[in-house]
C-alpha cells in the first residue's frame, strides 16, 4: 500500500496473534513483517479511541487516534457540568492533574483519572480529526504509542467507535475532496462509552486488525501479476476486495458491536 | 535486501523530517522502478513515489519539479508488461497526483510537449487497463480518473486551493497550443461517465461503488458541469438490490456499505447545498434509503435484541464481560465468634463493616422485593447453597453452644435474610467494580450510593431502640426465637385530628368525579330503587356521594344531636354525614345548571331518609326541608330570566313547602325574573295536583305583595281558583281593573 519498514515475505509468513486475548496486560512479541497501519476515532479522543490505540500498539501495529466532538468533553459532578477542554492544546497530563485538584474522590471513583493515568502513558494530548492534516509528516509524535511506521501522517485503516463518528469522518473526507489519492478503508465498530465496553471493543478492534492484517500480509507474499491468477479465490484477490469478507466473519465473532464499513479516499 | 529496505526507510523517514530530501532521495531511487528490480524494492519504490507527490509538505513548485522528474521513470512503471498490481495501483494513486501538477506545468510551459506526452501516455495506459484490471487496481483507476475529471472541467472556484485539487478548465487559455479546453471537456465528460456507469455495472461491488460514490462529493460541489449527471446517476442507483440475494453476513456488510455510503454523500450534498432544485429528490432519495436500512437491519429494535441473545446463550448479560472467564470467588462465611450475637449478626454474610451496619429496613419494601426477585433470578445456585449452609453452620454452632431450650423454625426466613444479606453484598459490590475501584481499597468510601454514610449509620443504630431486648441476648435461644409480634397502639384519636381526618376522607370521595365520564348512553332512572354501583360512571358515584351523605349515619346519629352544643362551644364539630352534604352543596353550585340533576337526586335521597327517620322514630334531625331551601337560596342568588332549570327542579324535587315556595317571592321583585316565577309556580299548579293549593297560595300572595307581578297573579288566579274573581271583584274593584289595563297594554 505505501511505504512500510519491511515487507519481507519470510518474515510475514509468522501469523499474527488471532485469539487478541493477550492485548490487554501488555504487548505481545512483534512478529516483524508487513504492519497495516491504523487510526482510531471516537468522540473526545479519550476512552474508546484511546484504549484502541494503546491496545493496537501493544500489538505492535503503528496507530494513531482523534475525536470528532468540538470539544473534549469528560463527565463532572452533574449532567450539566461537564469539564471542557480543546482539542490538540490540552494534555492528558494537565486534564488529570485540573481533575485530581477538584475532586480526587469523585474522578478517581468515575474512572476518568485512571483513563487519564492511561492515556498520559499513550500520547499527549486529545487531537481533533477534522484539524488532522493528513499526509503531513508525523516525526514529532516519536513519544506516542504506536508512533513507529506512522511517521507517513496516512493510515490504512481508519476504525470510529460510533457511528455519529463515522459519519463525521466520512463527511470529512468528502469535503476534504481526496487530495492523496489513496484509498483507505473506514469502519466504525458501535461501542458504547464506557469503560467497560471501550476494554471489550479494544480487543474486538485488535482481533479485527490482526484479521486485516493477515490478508494485507498475504496480498505482499504473492508477487507478480501471474500470481493473482493461481491459488484460492480467496487468495487471489487483493487486501481490499477481502475486507468485506473479512468483516462479515469478524462480525459473526462479534455480534454485539454492530460494523459498518467503506472505501473512501484520504 | 531487508538491508537495503532498511536504509531506504531511514532515508524516507529524512525526508519526512525535511521535505526539502524528497526530490534527492527519488532521483537516487529512480532505478529501482525498473522492471528489472526486485519486486519488493520495485513496491517500495512506487509506494515512496505515491508519498512524495502526494505530500502536503511539499510546496506546490516543489512539487512540480519533483513530478517533471519523475514523470518517465513513472510511465514506464506504469507501461510496464505483467507488471505487480501493488506497484501498478501505487503507480496509479502517483499519476492520480501527477496528472494536476503537470496540467498546471504544461499551461505555464506549452512549448516542452514532452512532458503532456508523457502523461497522457500514462493517461492511455490506465484508462486501457482500467477496464480488465484486479479490482485494487481498479479503485485507483477510478480515483486517477476522478482527477483528470477534475482538471478538465470548469471550476466554481470553491474548492481547496491546494494538492491540485484547484487545477481546472478554465486555466487553460483557449489558444494553448497544447491542450484545447473543448476535446479535454468532452473527454472529460466522456469519463465521468464511464465512471458511473460503474455504478450500474458493478451494482453489488461495494468496493467499485463505494470508491465512486466516495470521489464524486467534490466534483458535485466544485464542477458544475457534472452536476446533474452525478445526481442524476446517484438517484438512479439502487444500493439495495443486492438485499433481495440471501443475506450472507457477507451481503450484509456490502447492502449496509453501500446503503450508508450513498446516504452520507446525499447528505454531505444536501448539508450544502440545501437551495438546490434537485435537493428535495435527494432528500427523498436519503429518507427511503434510511427506512430501508431500518428495515433491513432492524437497527432501531437493535435494543430488544437482549432476550434472543440471553437465549441463544450469551447469558443474561447484554453486553460481553471483560473477565468473562473470571469466576466469583467462592463465598467465605465466617464462622461466628464464641459470645453473644444479634439476629442480624447472624445472618450478615460481608465482611465489610460498612455494609453489616446498614440498615436494610431503610430501603422501602417494594424496592426490596424487586431487588431479591432480580437477585434470586440471576443468583448462582452454588454460592445461594454456599451462603444458606453457612448460615445454618452458624446457627448449629450457636445451638451446640448455648443450652438447648426449645427447636426454632429456622429455614424459611434463614434463607430469605441469607439472600437480603447477600443482595446487599452484591449489589453495592457491583457498583464498585463498575466504578474501576478495587474491592479491597479501603481508602475509598463512595459517598454517593447511600444517603448515609457509615458513621450515621452507625450513630443512628446506637440512638435506635435495640433489634433485641439486651436481657434477651444473654440467652442465645430466646434472641433467636421469633417472639409474638404486636401491632403498635395507634396514636389516640382526638376530636380535632378526628375533624380533619373525616374532612380529608370527605373530600377523597370528591375525587374521582372529575376524572369520570358521563355515561355515552342516558339510561332511564331507576328512581330510588337503583344500584349505587353498578356502573363507574359519573352518575353511579355521584349516587353513592348522596347515599353516603344522607344514609351513612342513620341510626348512629343519637350522638351528634349535640352537634349545636359543641358548636356553640367554638369548635365546630360536623358528622361526617353533613361535611360530605357540604361538600355535595358546593359541588352543586359550582356548576348548578348543569348539575340540577344531581340537586335533586340528593333532595330525593334526603327526603327518602327523612321519611325512614320518621318511620322509626329515631328522632334524629331531618334534613330534606333544610337542604332544599339551602339550594335553592343558591341557586336564587346566581338566578337569571333564562334559568328555566329552576322551573324543572321545583317539579321534580318531592316535596314543596309554603317556606320554599317563599323564595319564589324574592324573584318577583325583579321585573326580569317575574316571569319565570310565575311560570314555575303555573306548572306547579297545572302538573303537581298535590301542590296546586300551595302553589296558588304563593300565587296569590304575590299578587298581593307584588306591583309587577300583579298581571300574571291575577290572570292564574282568575283561572285556577274558581270564586278568587268574585272574591276581587266584591271585595275590592281597583287593583284588579289596572291589572287588566295594564295586562292589555
Amino acid at each position: 500500500m505505501s511505504a512500510v519498514d519491511t515487507a519481507s515475505g519470510a518474515a510475514s509468513s509468522s501469523k499474527p496473534d488471532q485469539n487478541g486475548q493477550n492485548g490487554q496486560n501488555g504487548g505481545r512479541e512483534d512478529p516483524g513483517g508487513f504492519k497495516l497501519k491504523f487510526c482510531t476515532v471516537c468522540a473526545s479522543n479519550q476512552n474508546r479511541s484511546m484504549e484502541g490505540h494503546l491496545r493496537l500498539s501493544l500489538a505492535n501495529y503503528p496507530v494513531i487516534s482523534f475525536g470528532t466532538g468540538s470539544l473534549v468533553r469528560l463527565p463532572g459532578p452533574s449532567i450539566t457540568q461537564p469539564n471542557v477542554y480543546k482539542f490538540n492544546e490540552t494534555s492528558y497530563d494537565s486534564i488529570y492533574r485540573e481533575l485530581e485538584a477538584k475532586d480526587p474522590r469523585l474522578y478517581r471513583a468515575n474512572g476518568l483519572l485512571n483513563m487519564l493515568g492511561r492515556n498520559r502513558q499513550v500520547k499527549w494530548g486529545p487531537e481533533r480529526w477534522q484539524d488532522w492534516q493528513i499526509g503531513m509528516p508525523r516525526t514529532k509524535h516519536k513519544e506516542d504509542k504506536g508512533a513507529d511506521g506512522m511517521e507517513g501522517g496516512v493510515a490504512d485503516v481508519v476504525i470510529t467507535c460510533e457511528e455519529r463518528c463515522w459519519d463525521a469522518v466520512i463527511d470529512d473526507l468528502l469535503a476534504r475532496g481526496s487530495p492523496l489519492n489513496r484509498p483507505v478503508h473506514v469502519i466504525n465498530i458501535d461501542i458504547k462509552d464506557n469503560h467497560e465496553e471501550a476494554s471489550v471493543g479494544g480487543r474486538a478492534i485488535v482481533d479485527l486488525a490482526d484479521s486485516l492484517n493477515k490478508i494485507a500480509a498475504e496480498e505482499r507474499e504473492k508477487v507478480g501479476a501471474s500470481a493473482f491468477d493461481s491459488g484460492s479465490v480467496g487468495a487471489r484477490s487483493g487486501f481490499d476486495e477481502r475486507v468485506p469478507d473479512v468483516l462479515a466473519e469478524w462480525q459473526e465473532r462479534w455480534p454485539n458491536l454492530p460494523a459498518t464499513w467503506t472505501l473512501a479516499w484520504f | 535486501m531487508s538491508e537495503q529496505i532498511q536504509q531506504l526507510s531511514a532515508a524516507r523517514k529524512m525526508a519526512l523530517e525535511n521535505p526539502g530530501y524528497f526530490k534527492q532521495i527519488i532521483q537516487g531511487i529512480l532505478p529501482l522502478t525498473a522492471p528489472s528490480a526486485p519486486v519488493e524494492l520495485r513496491r517500495w519504490a512506487a509506494d515512496f513515489i505515491a508519498e512524495a507527490l502526494a505530500c502536503p509538505a511539499l510546496r506546490t513548485p516543489d512539487k512540480g519539479d519533483l513530478t517533471l522528474a519523475i514523470i518517465d521513470a513513472l510511465r514506464s512503471l506504469v507501461e510496464a508488461p505483467d507488471q505487480d498490481p501493488l506497484v501498478l495501483k501505487a503507480g496509479i494513486m502517483a499519476a492520480a497526483s501527477a496528472y494536476p501538477v503537470i496540467v498546471r506545468w504544461i499551461i505555464g510551459n506549452a512549448y516542452h510537449p514532452a512532458a503532456w506526452e508523457a502523461m497522457s501516455a500514462i493517461k492511455s495506459k490506465i484508462l486501457s487497463v482500467w477496464e480488465g484490471a484486479l479490482t485494487p487496481v481498479k479503485l485507483c483507476c477510478i480515483k486517477f480518473v476522478q482527477r483528470v475529471i477534475l482538471a478538465q472541467t470548469a471550476s466554481n472556484g470553491t474548492e481547496p486551493k491546494h494538492s491540485g485539487l484547484d487545477v481546472n478548465l478554465t486555466m487553460i487559455p483557449p489558444n494553448h497550443n497544447l491542450l484545447d479546453p473543448r476535446l479535454l471537456e468532452a473527454e472529460a465528460i466522456g469519463l465521468l461517465d464511464r465512471m458511473l456507469g460503474g455504478l450500474q455495472d458493478n451494482s453489488s461491488d461495494a468496493l467499485i461503488v463505494d470508491a465512486t460514490l466516495n470521489t464524486l462529493a467534490i466534483l458535485v460541489r466544485t464542477r458544475p458541469a457534472t452536476f446533474s449527471r452525478i445526481t442524476n446517476a446517484v438517484l438512479n442507483f439502487n444500493p439495495l438490490k443486492l438485499a433481495n440475494s440471501p443475506m450472507t453476513p457477507k451481503n450484509k456488510v456490502l447492502v449496509k456499505s453501500m446503503t450508508k455510503t450513498t446516504q452520507m454523500l446525499l447528505k454531505h450534498l444536501l448539508m450544502r447545498d440545501s437551495h438546490n432544485p434537485l435537493a428535495p429528490r435527494l432528500s427523498q432519495h436519503f429518507d427511503r434509503l434510511q427506512r430501508s436500512r431500518l428495515e433491513i437491519f432492524d437497527e432501531a429494535n437493535r435494543k430488544r435484541a437482549l432476550p434472543e441473545q440471553a437465549a441463544a446463550g450469551y447469558g443474561d448479560v447484554k453486553r460481553q464481560k471483560t473477565e468473562a472467564a473470571a469466576p466469583q470467588p467462592p463465598l467465605r462465611i465466617q464462622p461466628l465468634a464464641p459470645g453473644p450475637h444479634t439476629l442480624a449478626e447472624v445472618f450478615s454474610l460481608t465482611n465489610n463493616t460498612g455494609l453489616q451496619g446498614f440498615d436494610v429496613t431503610l430501603v422501602p419494601a417494594p424496592l426490596t422485593a424487586r431487588i431479591n426477585v432480580r437477585t434470586l433470578a440471576s443468583l448462582d445456585q452454588g454460592q445461594l447453597d454456599l451462603a444458606i449452609n453457612g448460615v445454618r453452620d452458624r446457627l448449629i454452632a450457636l445451638y451446640a453452644a448455648a443450652p438447648a431450650v426449645a427447636p426454632v423454625p429456622v429455614p424459611v426466613p434463614a434463607t430469605a435474610t441469607a439472600q437480603q444479606a447477600s443482595v446487599n453484598a452484591e449489589t453495592v459490590n457491583a457498583e464498585t467494580v463498575a466504578l474501576g475501584v478495587e474491592e479491597d481499597d479501603d481508602a475509598y468510601e463512595p459517598d454517593f450510593y447511600a444517603a448515609e454514610d457509615t458513621e450515621q449509620i452507625l450513630n443512628k443504630l446506637d440512638n435506635a431502640p435495640p433489634e433485641e431486648p439486651p436481657e434477651q441476648n444473654a440467652e442465645p435461644d430466646s434472641a433467636l426465637a421469633l417472639g409474638p409480634f404486636r401491632l403498635p397502639p395507634p396514636p389516640v384519636l382526638n376530636p380535632d385530628t378526628a375533624v380533619k381526618v373525616s374532612q380529608i376522607t370527605a373530600m377523597r370521595i370528591f375525587g374521582p368525579l372529575s376524572g369520570l365520564e358521563d355515561p355515552l348512553v342516558r339510561k332511564p332512572k331507576a328512581g330510588l330503587n337503583r344500584l349505587a354501583a353498578n356502573s363507574h360512571d359519573r352518575d353511579s358515584w355521584l349516587t353513592l356521594i348522596t347515599r353516603l351523605a344522607t344514609r351513612s349515619t342513620m341510626g348512629l346519629e343519637d350522638d351528634i344531636k349535640t352537634e349545636a352544643d359543641a358548636t356553640a362551644l367554638g369548635r365546630p364539630q360536623m358528622s361526617l354525614g353533613n361535611l360530605i352534604r357540604e361538600m355535595l352543596f358546593n359541588y352543586v353550585l359550582e356548576d348548578w345548571r348543569r348539575r340540577i340533576e344531581v340537586a335533586v337526586a340528593w333532595c330525593c335521597e334526603e327526603w327518602y331518609n327523612d321519611q325512614l327517620t320518621k318511620r322509626e322514630g329515631l328522632g334524629a334531625p331531618l334534613n330534606y326541608e333544610r337542604c332544599a331551601l339551602r339550594l335553592m337560596d343558591g341557586f336564587l342568588s346566581y338566578i337569571t330570566a333564562q334559568d328555566k332549570v329552576l322551573t324543572r327542579f321545583l317539579s321534580e324535587i318531592p316535596q314543596l313547602s309554603r317556606e320554599l315556595l317563599g323564595r319564589l317571592k324574592g324573584l318577583c321583585s325583579d321585573p326580569t325574573t317575574v316571569q319565570l316565577a310565575m311560570t314555575s309556580l303555573l306548572y306547579l299548579v297545572m302538573m303537581k295536583p298535590p301542590a296546586r293549593e300551595l302553589a296558588l297560595d304563593t300565587v296569590y300572595e304575590i299578587w298581593v305583595e307584588y306591583e309587577d307581578a300583579r298581571p300574571l297573579a291575577e290572570k292564574y288566579l282568575h283561572r285556577w281558583r274558581p270564586g278568587f274573581a268574585e272574591a276581587h271583584a266584591a271585595a275590592n274593584g281597583a287593583p284588579g281593573g289596572n291589572g287588566s289595563q295594564a295586562m292589555t297594554a
